[in-house]
């Protein structure tokens, strides 16, 4: 329990500084669709026209951008790429501190296995994860009705959100079990974040090129892609199996590796 | 010397890596361009008819956009982003590493002085970055010789080009000033991607707002690639804000640096 609330107190500062970041993200965002439905004509005939391609290299590919709902679905690529850096981030920096700070000798000397030691410091993470994302979701659902003049998709918001909240997870425990299996603690961030980067670009690239579709299992970004969460109203049970797998396997992972790790001093 | 030949070999790794992804950005990205323009006249049509308000809010303001010059241009928008976090992580990391390393005490008992190391430091980190600038440049022209079936300006492409490193620059030189001011960095990345989102998204929000002056804040709004399209130019003021800004964070650097209490490691 104490390394749990050493970790909250050690990252409050980040997790008030990334919500209050995706506070103005989403405001911006939304701003900019009253600006963009203040001009707004027919513009879905005009779209309809646009070749796939070019609607896909805007991000636009198959969302209605005369309605707020649309709109939104555009910016939550934007949202859960930051989500996925945060997540990233968090859960390397978690696990690859002690040894960074060379405070482990100090920690793994106290009479407790290396397990209790993880466990509070995942929970910590999840902690943060969660009020990253309920700081997300507050500033959407503000937001969107601010903007979105009357037009109310709050169930369509947490659904999306929700879907962040696995995106979250995902990348969190990639986050652990990298910094848990890599022998530098300093690179552990920076490998963590370039394989979410690495996934994005997957992401675009199957976005464009149907033919590629199959790459699509290696990019959470697609299993909780908006255009489909918002045309099926659900999420898509396969990818949330997948997803619950994968976060399983690589928290096991990170329990496993690092158990075993030999610790730098 | 010894300094500079020493930390662009601790950095050999990392420059390596980010010209690879660089160039593999910007591979992805122009094989795209074929299947972009296959029925140009057509979306040409579309897009002169979309409202203005529309084509600020893609961020794509002129029909050049369909060259292969402005394509590259909103290609340079993401390259800017990676680009930019490059330079920050070496700007903040080269100077900070002393300390979050425990090597301090090792390298400033050194009979050298301090402005001399952090001239060494930064000269590596600019070093570093025109390196892998330049391989993102040739991978960049080979790439739109490759799929462009038009003649374009060579010029206009250098000078877009330019702005990339113009922009690192800056993020080189506020890493530095963030690594001598900040009391203990302890991950440089956690420091430098939030900074540059910070700024990615200040200029995200002056696009929206229309608000010129926002355009003052952040770097990667400095330089807009269709006013380089059509006038072959940069444009002089921000080169000046630039400069100036420059000046004042690298000198701020230097003065900070050479009075520092630096943290000896115990």
């Amino acid at each position: 329990m104490n390394i749990y609330w050493r970790e909250l107190k050690a990252h409050r500062w980040g997790v008030l500084f990334w919500s209050l970041g995706m506070v103005a993200l989403v405001g911006a965002g939304m701003a900019k669709y009253g600006a963009y439905a203040a001009a707004g004509t027919s513009v879905t005939d005009m779209f309809a026209q646009v070749p796939k391609a070019v609607m896909v290299v805007f991000g636009l590919g198959g969302f209605d951008l005369t309605k707020a709902s649309g709109f939104y679905g555009v910016l939550f690529l934007y949202i859960a790429v930051m989500a996925a850096i945060h997540a990233s981030l968090l859960g390397s920096n978690l696990i690859s501190k002690e040894e960074r700070d060379r405070t482990s000798e100090f920690l793994y000397a106290k009479p407790i296995s290396r397990a209790r030691v993880l466990t509070p410091k995942l929970l910590a993470g999840l902690t943060m994860v969660l009020i990253f994302n309920l700081a997300t979701s507050l500033s959407s659902i503000y937001f969107v009705a601010y903007f979105g003049k009357g037009e109310s998709f709050n169930a369509e918001i947490w659904l999306l959100m929700a879907g962040l909240l696995f995106v979250q997870l995902i990348f969190f425990a990639i986050g652990a079990l990298v910094a848990s299996i890599v022998h530098k603690p300093k690179a552990a961030p920076s490998i963590a974040t370039s394989v979410m980067f690495l996934t994005f670009l997957v992401y675009y690239v199957v976005n464009f090129d149907s033919s590629l579709e199959f790459l699509r299992w290696f990019s959470p970004f697609k299993y909780f892609d908006a255009v489909a969460l918002l045309a099926n109203g659900q999420l898509d049970l396969a990818y949330v199996a997948l997803s619950v797998v994968i976060i399983v396997l690589c928290i096991f992972g990170t329990y496993r590796f690092y158990s075993a790790r030999d610790l730098a001093v | 010397m010894n300094v500079y030949l020493r930390e662009l070999r601790a950095y050999r790794r990392s420059t390596i890596i980010w010209a690879a992804s660089l160039s593999g950005l910007v591979v992805v990205f122009m094989s795209l361009y074929p299947a972009f323009t296959n029925d140009l006249a057509a979306v040409k049509k579309v897009f002169d008819q979309f409202p203005q308000v529309l084509l600020t809010a893609l961020n794509l303001s002129s029909t050049a956009f369909f060259t292969v010059n402005g394509f590259y241009g909103y290609l340079l928008t993401f390259a800017g982003l990676a680009a930019a976090i490059q330079a920050m992580n070496i700007g903040t990391g080269i100077i900070s590493k002393e300390v979050s390393g425990k090597t301090a005490d090792f390298l400033l008992s050194k009979p050298t002085t301090r402005s001399r190391v952090i001239t060494a430091k930064l000269a590596a980190a600019l070093t570093s970055i025109v390196i892998s600038d330049v391989v993102f440049w040739a991978v960049s022209y080979a790439a739109a010789l490759l799929v462009s079936k038009d003649p374009f300006d060579a010029a206009t492409f250098f000078l877009m080009s330019l702005t990339l490193l113009l922009v690192q620059l800056m993020f080189v030189a506020l890493g530095a000033l963030f690594a001598v001011s900040l009391p203990k960095i302890k991950s440089v990345i956690s420091v430098s991607l939030p900074t540059v989102f910070t700024f990615y998204i200040i200029g995200m929000i002056g696009d929206v707002l229309d608000n010129d002056s926002l355009r003052y804040i952040s770097p990667f709004k400095f330089y807009n690639t269709t006013y380089i399209i059509t006038n072959v130019r940069l444009d002089g003021t921000f080169l000046l804000i630039e400069a100036a800004f420059l000046a004042v964070a690298i000198a701020a650097s230097y003065v900070i640096y050479v009075k520092k209490d630096v943290r000896a490691s115990v």
